[in-house]
């Protein structure tokens, strides 16, 4: 639902501009579910090491993000509290709880069928 | 509360986001960015913060509580700022929604309320009546006949009606309302004694001639008179003198057979025949033609009324046959309820309070269309700040509500006040006894008075709301107030016109009602009004015992002429203006006539004098007229047009054919018409006999007294010269007036009632009419500016506005007339004197009306005569 999001707008170097990618819509789920399995994080961490581990290709709208946090929270996959970061600021860490590992493990093999199918159509018929 | 939850949240998001800023920012100052710099990218990456907060928001659900609190809120800053809108809104929901629960509650205690039994809906009431009139009862022979011969009801059982006695308790006196039961009325009426026992077969033997002298007492006399001590039981009460031992007392919520009286002291059936009233009390209850019972069954399962009514009606030309008395019909048979007001009058006072409440909804309607059109701007302003519609339209709606709810507990608290003030009036007049009515506010009722209300609000609230927010914005703030079209809104207009014609036809109904009474009251009924006590006398134990009635008679009318103050008494057997009339059936002697049907009345000498009712011709009654004596009649005017036309009537004689003894009965005098019973009725042929030749009928007598002194004044003199012949006591003083004012109950009560509910629409059309004009005036401000500074003089201003409200007033006029004459057509039988299109009612309606409409518009135009011309141009 709220997965489809923009790219990065303004601001950002034209050539970063041109190789952004959307997040397939129902893909955030799983990509924060996945940062989260390296252990607890908040909102901005996330989203930094979604965009690091992406090679800068992948940028989480904030505005998806947020909505996607507090949903999961809601759905009872991830479980927040408020601790002191590395430096010394109160943040929001998420963390995944047993129902979320489970949710995850779904969506990874939901995904890699997903890809497996895209990568089929792409091949080039011999 | 989930409140606090939710506010604990909010400030949780608050510090993320701002958590999740200071890192970004900080991270971009590590990587060399100046600070000020940091953050602004910082925030510039992040996005729109407050719409990052509202989106993720909406993931929380439970959104609408928190908004609630806050469309509540504002709502409130809102009606607050207006407090005239929000009073007149509310006032005219508590009147619409209080009248209505008012209403129905009363109507409800009264009548359409459950008896506190078992199943209420199988008990079906039998009895006899003379066709005509409403009392139906039943002899014992006749009872027992029917109770034997019946099919159709699980049990029968009978009873005799209340009288008011004296009770005494422990040496003190108490009035009591007293009843006689048969054995099977309290098993069939499912009772259940709180202590001791109820009656059963020992206490009753119909056949055997003494009455077992006990008595059961009701829940509420145990608790007044007796504190509600247990050892009651087996003490001695005397009513009017005559020991009774209490075996029981009822339980609480038992009112017997009616929603609202008390049955004070139930004694068995047969101890009637101790109490004086007829010569011989035993043989008269023993009597086949006397309907002194009251009956009931309770109906098998199964059986309906229809069924009941062919099965018994299948036994009663047999029973009735030898009952003899011919011509009484066996109709009566209706479902068990109390009906003390007729349900048709109540059915008609229904119909005007609910047209109260549309006119309330009317005016409400308008008040919010008015309120939407002047916010209009308001809502284009927060639409384009980006309020989105269903923001908006939930606003409107909470406001709405809001109103409803504070409108329906004024209601409620109006509903209380009417309902006991009415019930007061009204029951006061019946019984001179508190009466115990449930008058709890229905909540059905004003379940659906109250919703009403609120689809009303809504529904007004919310439509132009709706419209306003699927404007441009940007158009309707270019808009503003700056139009000078026409001020008042086509909808708003039909609604006025529409109150208008409601308002009208209600008027038009209070005005007949109320010109009813006033031709009752003005009525010559042909007999004195003024000036004329009635003293009912009440024999003591055993007080005429051994008396010879009529020289007794003659002695207490002569002391009661030598009080000082008293022009003339005489007595009489029926009273004045009671709804129970007496009729008798009449033809002249030796003819097989139907006869003719004539009001009734036996008297003694002194009566016609006293009674304002004068000789024409022959003789009045005299002491001489005794039983010895050969019997005589003394007839009206036009009883003896009506059976000899142009022929003498002194000397003709008469049969009252439902007595075999009153036969050939001489007249000896012709009087002036009169109405005796029913002043309603045009004067009726009217037949007097003596009663100095009746002794059976000699008890119970009523005495009239003419005096000029007002009766508080002679009351204590007339108990007095009673009581001092120890033979009688009196039971009540009133003035013929007030026996006449008794008889018009239903006229009065719908009088009172539709006048105040025509009162009610009359001031909501001025509240509605001057809500609408002073808005209107204020929408053309600058149009009568630009008027007046073009050279319009102030009067022309002032015509401007009055003639909007004359063409509201006269097209809503134009269109209630017609309707207002086709529900008049509808309570033409309630009328009295007065056609349903009676012009002066109409003129004072119609005149009414434009009045109010000219005064409600008076106000709003004189402010625009004030209008200076630069002002209204420059502002805006």
């Amino acid at each position: 639902m709220e997965g489809l999001i923009r790219g990065k707008t303004v601001g950002e170097k034209t050539q970063r501009y041109q190789n952004r990618i959307e997040i397939l819509q129902g893909t955030l789920d799983l990509l924060i579910l996945q940062t989260l399995q390296w252990g607890p994080q908040h909102g901005y961490g996330i989203s930094v090491a979604i965009r690091n581990r992406s090679g800068e290709l992948l940028q989480v709208d904030t505005g998806s993000l947020y909505p996607a946090l507090h949903r999961l929270e809601k759905q009872k996959w991830i479980k927040a509290e408020w601790r002191i970061s590395e430096n010394k600021q109160r943040a929001k860490f998420y963390q995944l709880t047993a129902a979320g590992k489970k949710q995850l493990t779904r969506e990874r093999s939901k995904w890699s069928q997903l890809s497996d199918a895209i990568a089929g159509v792409l091949q080039p018929e011999e | 509360m989930s409140f606090w939850r939710h506010r604990r949240r909010e400030a949780d998001l608050e510090e993320e986001v701002r958590s999740h800023l200071e890192m970004a920012a900080r991270e971009r100052a590590e990587r060399g960015e100046k600070e000020e710099e940091a953050k602004r990218a910082a925030r510039r990456e992040f996005g729109n913060v407050e719409l990052v907060k509202e989106v993720t928001r909406d993931r929380w659900g439970r959104r609408w509580l928190e908004n609630l609190y806050e469309d509540a809120r504002f709502g409130l800053r809102v009606l607050g700022k207006s407090p005239g809108f929000t009073a007149v809104a509310i006032l005219t929901l508590a009147i619409g929604i209080g009248a209505n629960t008012a209403i129905f509650s009363l109507l409800d205690g009264l009548e359409l309320r459950n008896l506190p039994v078992p199943h209420p809906e199988q008990l079906v009431r039998f009895g006899a009546h003379i066709p005509g009139n409403d009392y139906a009862a039943l002899s014992l022979p006749m009872f027992q006949e029917l109770s034997r011969g019946q099919k159709v009801f699980s049990g029968t059982f009978a009873w005799w009606p209340d009288i008011v006695f004296d009770a005494e308790i422990d040496g003190s006196l108490a009035r009591a309302d007293v009843w006689g039961v048969d054995n099977n009325f309290y098993r069939e009426l499912g009772a259940v004694p709180e202590v001791g026992r109820l009656f059963d077969s020992e206490d009753e033997n119909l056949s055997a001639n003494a009455a077992a002298q006990v008595a059961v007492l009701s829940y509420g006399f145990w608790q007044s008179r007796y504190g509600g001590a247990a050892d009651v039981i087996r003490k001695t009460l005397k009513i009017d003198g005559i020991p009774f031992t209490i075996i029981g007392v009822t339980r609480k919520g038992f009112t017997g057979l009616s929603a609202y009286m008390e049955m004070d002291v139930t004694l068995p059936l047969p101890a009637r025949q101790l109490f004086g009233g007829e010569a011989d009390m035993q043989k008269y209850l023993q009597r086949r033609a006397a309907r002194w019972l009251q009956a009931a069954g309770r109906l098998r399962p199964g059986v309906t009324l229809e069924q009941a009514r062919a099965q018994l009606g299948s036994l009663w030309p047999e029973i009735r046959q030898e009952m003899v008395p011919p011509d009484k019909t066996f109709a009566d048979l209706g479902r068990f309820r109390d009906l003390q007001l007729k349900v048709e009058s109540g059915a008609i006072v229904l119909a005007i309070s609910g047209l109260v409440l549309l006119v309330a909804c009317v005016n409400l309607a308008n008040l919010m269309l008015a309120r939407a059109a002047s916010r209009s701007h308001e809502m284009a302003v927060r639409a384009a700040l980006g309020a989105g519609r269903a923001r908006i339209v939930r606003q409107m709606l909470t406001e709405s509500v809001m109103l409803s709810v504070a409108g329906t507990l004024a209601g409620w608290v109006f509903a209380h006040w009417a309902s006991h003030g009415i019930s007061d009036f009204i029951l006061g007049e019946i019984y001179s006894v508190p009466a115990a009515l449930n008058l709890a506010p229905d909540w059905r009722i004003l379940g659906f008075a109250a919703g009403m209300a609120i689809l009303m609000g809504v529904l007004f609230g919310l439509a132009p709301a709706w419209r306003a927010t699927q404007e441009d914005p940007n158009v309707a703030l270019q808009h503003g107030s700056r139009t000078l079209g026409k001020g008042t809104s086509r909808l708003g207009r039909r609604l006025i016109v529409t109150q208008v014609a409601l308002s009208l036809v209600l008027l038009m109904g209070s005005g007949l009602f109320v010109r009813t009474l006033k031709k009752l009251r003005d009525a010559n009924p042909g007999f004195r009004t003024h000036s004329l006590l009635d003293v009912s006398l009440h024999p003591k134990p055993n007080g005429y015992k051994d008396l010879d009635l009529v020289n007794y008679y003659r002695q207490l009318t002569d002391r009661i002429a030598d009080v000082p103050g008293v022009e003339s008494s005489g007595m009489m057997r029926a009273i004045f203006g009671n709804v129970l009339e007496w009729t008798e059936r009449i033809r002249i002697t030796g003819s097989d006539a139907e006869g003719l049907e004539a009001d009734f009345e036996m008297a003694t000498p002194g009566f016609f004098e006293t009674a304002g009712i004068t000789l024409l011709q022959g003789r009045k009654f005299e002491w001489q007229d005794d039983d010895h004596a050969p019997g005589v009649a003394i007839v009206s005017q036009n009883f003896a047009q009506k059976l000899f036309r142009n022929d003498n009537a002194i000397g003709r004689r008469l049969d009252v054919m439902n007595a075999r003894n009153w036969r050939n009965l001489k007249i000896i005098g012709v009087v002036s018409n009169a109405s005796l019973y029913d002043i309603r009725k045009a004067q009726t042929p009217t037949v007097y006999l003596p009663s100095t030749q009746y002794k059976d009928f000699m008890g119970w007598p009523e005495l009239l007294v003419q005096t000029s002194l007002p009766p508080a004044a002679i009351a204590d003199a007339l108990r007095r010269t009673v009581e001092s012949q120890g033979r009688e006591y009196v039971f009540s003083i009133k003035t013929v007036r007030q026996n006449i004012d008794r008889s018009i109950l239903q006229e009065r009560v719908t009088a009172m009632l539709s006048a105040f509910f025509g009162a009610l629409a009359l001031l909501l059309a001025a509240i509605g009419l001057y809500g609408l004009m002073a808005y209107a005036v204020t929408q053309r401000t600058r149009e009568i500016g630009i008027r007046m500074a073009l050279g319009a003089k102030r009067s022309s201003v002032l015509r401007i506005v009055l003639r909007e409200v004359i063409v509201l007033v006269g097209t809503g006029v134009g269109i209630g007339l017609p309707c207002a004459f086709a529900a008049t057509r509808l309570i033409d039988h309630m009328l009295y004197g007065v056609s349903p299109n009676d012009p002066v009612t109409v003129a004072c309606v119609v005149g009414a009306l434009l009045a109010v409409g000219v005064l409600a518009a008076y106000l709003p135009a004189r402010r625009a005569m004030r209008i200076d011309p630069m002002v209204a141009l420059r502002c805006e």
